[in-house]
């Protein structure tokens, strides 16, 4: 479970993520036009991670193949590429909103997967969950120190008036 | 934000983006809501009995058993009573024993239908490696289950073991100390040999309720 | 020229609507919830018969009612002065206000069709588990209403965020961190920025904290199995509530900074002491209060009760490094005495009075005594009534100042007095009841506690009457205000 959620997944979001260049630049500009602020991008992979985040999915991806062909195919290209494709063009308010749904979601995972007295999914332990909830307890505590010193002490070039607005920061 | 790039085309772009971020809401709101039967099963386990609610599947009949007596017997042979079959393994030492302290106390409660022979009790193994008709009757003795109501049983082949976790929903995974992690639930099968309710561990009043209200009707 | 009312602070049309609709909202929720709290008080002091089920409907409206209203006007007011230094939008404060109403219409749905009474804190396990009392529905639609009430705040704090490392690199150089130890102060760096910043930070990890809590409870409220830990669960409730509340005088506090200087016509400098204490309290919330909620899950006595006296003593550093800069700044000036300048300094006396009763609770809780009595109530609508709310009416009446420039109306007198004096016999009252152990959040006292409710009942009604009379005469100066914004013709 833990190798699922933390190695598999992550890895298979990278692939998504290294697919970008693959796509015509014709078609990036043509996406972009529907993606004002990245906001279509992000709100589709939110929404298929939330998907893969359901412990049945999980399940049924570690029993029938057809879903893990799904999970395979999916997360690579419904979460990793609309997520590397609109960050460019999420402002400071659309990644903020992002990023603070996305610490929670790490909190909330890790506590539920701590408190839950059943396992959640059929195919791993219990004590493979709550290690998987500590885990995710500490990665979404070291995201949030992590942004909360980028704020406080960080550098933020594309915020800064001189240099050109909208540019990836 | 302030993005100056595509300046001509804003507007629609901003049009273009809100109807495309509402549609891709309704359709992943109502994905989602399919992938858990209505935002009620998050998890394989309950999704199991929301669909054993829905549709009572026939339980795989003819797969050969043996009990604890060296008895040969399929599930055919149980029809025509409402039959309580739990999954263990006789080494477990941990969720098996409650399921076996469960049946046990259920076997005293429902003492009377189960001498009318209207109820069966059923444990079946899933450790075709180790688990014999000898073991199952000294797990049996461990709880006391010594009568006729409470009978426990090992499939003969692998396949038919595949069979009935398949159609009960079991899922069993060797850990590394030789046992199974697995999940445990208490099933209830109807005369006709279909799988109607599945009920936790613990849920001994549930069970009774249930079968007391069934053979009242 | 123009002292009272600088150039860069005028409106234009469009912000002005936007801040038309906070004010007036908050000023016409803030009537409502005060005629809620009034019932209340009476239904204890059996002046009124209201059965135990709608006193905690109307406690539930009332709590979660005051504090988000007062969060809405105390917004109001760091935007305003916010945005003279970095660039703010509209459009982002707009939406806030929008998803505030969308959140508050929820709420009242589900308190009064849905009967939902599990206080504004709503306490872990209380608001699914109500036995009977109310459905799940309607416990899972109040915190929804919170949620989306929670998201146009963050939508708020993000943009100001924004604007902050916009001007400043980073929310460090906004707090003034640079200048800790080294370095001379820049005597210009303006004390709004400072206090913006610190809200922000403080907020963000608030709705953090409370979006993360409510999801769960819905969860729970979905799969009951899934039983949360309710300390921690209570804990985190906790620390969104209080934060969320304590925040609100940390942005109406702005209105101080900015406005008393104008009104002794005294500058009020920024000093090295100024950024200690905000980071001092900054870096308590931030650190000291996660690091007890997250080190352990069961956490034992002594770390709930520390957490309790560092929720109350995180605002000390600011309340001194304020308090200090007023009376320093108001001693031997030549102080204008109009109506904003008396509600500040009302202000700062309220701040300063409901520190010393949580302070008083805070090092007796350990033993049980005042806790869980009406002293705790006494304690937040001290600072609230007499200190919060002043603050947003001094910025209000400064607003509409260009009518009332030249000298303080009768009646405005006479509201100012009303309120002073109803309020301070108010809180007396919840104090008094505290004292004598009086509990809170009982819909039922004993004949012996009811001179308390009655009195401080009779209290309320002077406080709804004088607020009626600033209500009447802001909304009424609001309107007559331009729309446009030329400079005003200052007083003197
Ligand atoms: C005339 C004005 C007011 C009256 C008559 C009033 C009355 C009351 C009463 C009777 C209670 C219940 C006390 C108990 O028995 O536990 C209460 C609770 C409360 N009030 Fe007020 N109040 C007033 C103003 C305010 C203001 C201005 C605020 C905040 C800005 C506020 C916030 C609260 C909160 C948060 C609670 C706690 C509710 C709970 O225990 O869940 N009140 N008020
Ligand atoms: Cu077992």
């Amino acid at each position: 479970m833990t190798a699922q959620m933390l190695v598999q997944i992550p890895l298979l979001l990278m692939a998504g993520i290294l697919l970008v260049p693959v796509i015509p630049t014709r078609l990036r500009a043509r996406a972009a036009r529907w993606d004002q602020g990245g906001v279509s991008g992000l709100v589709l992979a939110t929404l298929a991670m939330a998907f893969w985040m359901l412990p049945r999915s999980l399940d049924a991806s570690t029993t029938d193949p057809l879903v893990a062909l799904a999970k395979f195919l999916t997360v690579p290209l419904l979460i990793g590429l609309p997520l590397a494709f609109s960050w460019p063009r999420a402002g400071f308010i659309v990644r903020g909103v992002f990023l603070t749904e996305f610490v929670a979601t790490f909190f909330r995972l890790g506590w539920l997967y701590r408190v839950s007295p059943i396992r959640l999914c059929n195919n791993y332990g219990l004590g493979d969950q709550q290690r998987l909830g500590n885990y995710m307890l500490w990665i979404g505590g070291g995201l949030l120190a992590w942004l909360a010193l980028k704020l406080l002490a960080g550098n933020f070039k594309s915020l800064s008036p001189s240099s050109s607005p909208g540019a990836p920061g | 934000m302030m993005t100056t790039s595509d300046h001509m085309s804003a507007p629609t772009a901003v049009l273009r983006t809100v109807v495309l971020t509402v549609g891709l809401l309704l359709v992943g709101v109502a994905g989602l809501g399919v992938a858990t039967d209505g935002f009620h099963a998050f998890t394989t386990e309950t999704a199991r009995r929301v669909a054993v609610h829905r549709n009572p599947p026939a339980v795989p009949a003819t797969v050969p058993l043996v009990n604890q007596d060296g008895v040969h017997f399929t599930l055919a042979d149980l029809q025509g009573k409402w039959v309580l079959v739990d999954f263990v393994y006789t080494r477990c030492m941990t969720i098996c024993t409650v399921l076996g302290a469960d049946f046990a106390q259920l076997e005293r409660e429902l003492a009377e239908p189960i001498a009318q022979d209207r109820i069966q009790l059923l444990s079946i193994s899933f450790d075709l490696a180790r688990d014999t008709p000898a073991e199952l009757a000294s797990y049996l003795t461990r709880f006391r289950g010594a009568g006729p109501g409470w009978q426990a049983a090992i499939p003969l082949t692998d396949d038919g073991l595949a069979r009935l976790e398949d159609a009960f929903g079991i899922t069993v995974i060797p850990d590394k100390m030789g046992g199974y992690t697995h999940n445990a639930a208490i099933h209830l099968v109807d005369p006709t040999g279909r799988l109607v309710d599945i009920f936790d561990l613990g849920q001994r009043d549930q069970v009774r309720a249930a079968l007391q209200r069934e053979l009242a009707s | 020229m123009s002292i009272l009312y600088p150039q860069n602070e005028m409106l234009e049309s469009r912000e002005r609507m936007v801040l038309n609709l906070y004010l007036v909202t908050s000023l016409v929720l803030f009537l409502v919830m005060m005629v809620l709290g009034l019932l209340m008080r009476l239904a204890q002091g059996a002046w009124m018969d209201m059965s135990p089920t709608l006193f905690y409907q109307v406690m539930t409206a009332h709590g979660a009612g005051m504090v988000g209203t007062a969060a809405l006007a105390s917004s109001a007011v760091m935007w305003f002065f916010l945005r003279k230094y970095v660039p703010l939008k509209t459009s982002i404060f707009l939406a806030n206000y929008v998803l505030f109403m969308i959140g508050a219409v929820l709420l009242l749905v589900a308190i009064f069709i849905g009967k939902f009474a599990g206080a504004w804190t709503f306490l872990y396990p209380l608001p699914v588990q109500s036995l009977g009392v109310w459905s799940v529905g309607s416990a899972v639609l109040f915190m929804v209403g919170f949620l989306i009430i929670g998201v146009g705040f963050l939508l708020f704090y993000l943009d100001a965020m924004r604007g902050v490392i916009r001007v400043y690199g980073n929310l460090g150089r906004g707090l003034g961190l640079q200048w800790l130890f080294s370095g001379t102060v820049d005597p210009d760096h303006p004390k709004t920025v400072v206090a913006s910043t610190m809200v922000i930070i403080v907020n963000s990890l608030g709705i953090l904290g409370g979006a993360v809590v409510i999801v769960m409870s819905l969860i729970n409220a979905y799969d009951p199995e899934i039983a949360l830990n309710a300390l921690f669960a209570k804990n985190l409730i906790y620390f969104f509530g209080h934060v969320f509340i304590n925040i609100t005088i940390y942005m109406a506090v702005i209105g101080v900074y900015e406005l008393l200087p104008r009104y002794t016509g005294r500058r009020w400098g920024m000093s090295r002491p100024f950024l200690w204490a905000w980071a001092a309290s900054t870096l308590m919330v931030m650190i000291v209060y996660p690091h007890h909620l997250l080190m352990d899950f069961a956490m034992p006595r002594w770390m709930a009760v520390t957490g309790q006296v560092i929720s109350y003593t995180s605002g000390l550093p600011v309340f001194t490094v304020t308090a200090y800069g007023a009376l320093t700044n108001i001693h031997r000036s030549r102080m204008r005495w109009r109506i904003p300048a008396m509600l500040l300094i009302l202000s700062m006396f309220g701040w300063a009075a409901g520190i010393v009763p949580a302070i008083i609770d805070a090092t007796i809780s350990v033993n049980h005594v005042m806790h869980n009595t009406l002293w705790v109530p006494g304690h937040f609508h001290f600072y609230l009534l007499l200190g919060v709310l002043p603050m947003q009416f001094a910025f209000m009446y400064h607003l509409i100042g260009r009518d009332t420039d030249r000298s303080v109306s009768r009646s405005d007198r006479l509201g100012f007095w009303m309120y002073l004096s109803g309020g301070l016999a108010f809180v007396f009252m919840f104090l008094a009841g505290g004292h004598a152990s009086v509990p809170r959040r009982w819909a039922t006292h004993f004949p012996g506690w009811q001179v308390y409710d009655q009195v401080a009942s009779l209290s309320a009604a002077l406080v709804i009457v004088a607020l009626s009379l600033f209500t009447v005469r802001i909304c009424l100066g609001l309107m007559h205000t331009p729309s446009s914004a030329e400079p005003a013709p200052a007083g003197d």
